[in-house]
């Protein structure tokens, strides 16, 4: 018997359930071929109408919910780089580090590069199918964590936003840091952004080991480990 | 023009079954093992064939109480 953690795990059971009914109710239909009775269109509206809308209902709310955890990232292989460093328990990269947040680190990669503003949603998704489209068309034949393929890049600069929600800059903690502390103003308007320092590859070292390009998951190609900031520097 | 009758009717809905189970197949399948493509594919023709296969369902039941299919005489034997 499948564990049930989540409500994910409970849709997706439910839209298992429903589809057997509906699977169920379409081979009696094609085995028996009863005439065309009131009774039998009823049986048949719950096996083509109602049970396949429940089957697609729990199926898309599911599917979304899988496509913001780390683990739907890391099933296109070329970020295996990313995701690996990410999931390592020992790495001291900044994505390391938030991935073990308890809180949101199993859904990491959305959690930090989803595009917060209204719609923020629809145009992450929108992404997502150009990610798809890229991944088939220009990534399919790299190397087992995507060397060879183009440099992989974000579609517009990283918004101090993304990690302000939660680094707040009204926090005292982090108004102690001489460098925030001098660049409030520039920070709060993006002019400085918070990349130019906990940036590359303090963020992502053994996808940036390599410039980005011919990627290797080894870690010790990494030459950012000592300069990942550690833990206590979250603010 | 086309000429309905019990048999095209019933017909309707063979095709508007077995679209079904093939958009059952591939919704079940993306849950089962989700990945990238699959859930493209089951969200889009999934989907679509699933709302397909509804309409072409409504079609038949409209047309037959439009009176074009006496379908309860019809039985089995009319395909």
């Amino acid at each position: 018997m499948p564990e049930l953690h989540s409500t994910e795990d409970v849709l997706r059971l439910a839209a298992l359930v429903s589809a057997l009914i509906a699977i169920a109710i379409l081979i009696w239909y094609l085995a028996v071929r009863p005439p065309l009775g009131r009774s039998t269109k009823i049986v048949l509206l719950f096996g083509l109408g109602v049970m396949p809308f429940a089957v697609a209902l729990a199926g898309n709310i599911s599917g979304f919910e899988y496509t913001l955890k780390r683990e739907f990232c890391g099933s296109c292989h070329v970020m295996l780089p990313y995701t690996e460093d990410a999931a390592d328990p020992t790495s001291t990269s900044l994505a390391a580090i938030h991935s073990r947040n308890q809180t949101f680190g199993h859904e990491s990669c959305y959690t930090c590069h989803a595009d917060y503003q209204i719609f923020g949603a629809v145009t992450t998704k929108m992404n997502g199918m150009k990610h798809l489209f890229m991944y088939i068309t220009e990534y399919a034949n790299t190397g087992p964590h995507g060397e060879g393929g183009p440099k992989i890049h974000l579609y517009k600069p990283f918004k101090n936003a993304m990690c302000t929600r939660c680094h707040s800059t009204e926090a005292p903690h982090w108004g102690k840091v001489e460098d925030h502390a001098g660049a409030l103003a520039d920070i709060r308007s993006g002019e400085v952004k918070c990349i130019d320092c906990h940036g590359g590859d303090s963020i992502h070292p053994r996808a940036f080991a390599h410039g980005g390009n011919g990627r290797k998951p080894d870690a010790a190609a990494a030459p950012s480990g000592e300069k990942a900031p550690s833990g206590e520097k979250k603010e | 023009m086309f000429s309905i009758s019990k048999v095209t009717i019933r017909r309707l809905v063979l095709v508007s079954t077995f679209m079904t189970l093939v958009s059952l197949g591939l919704m079940v399948a993306s849950i089962l093992f989700p990945g990238p493509f699959l859930l493209v594919v089951s969200m889009s023709l999934g989907q679509f064939f699933g709302t397909a296969s509804l309409a072409l369902y409504l079609l038949a039941i409209v047309l037959d109480l439009q009176g074009y299919g006496e379908h309860d005489e019809l039985g089995s034997e009319g395909e």
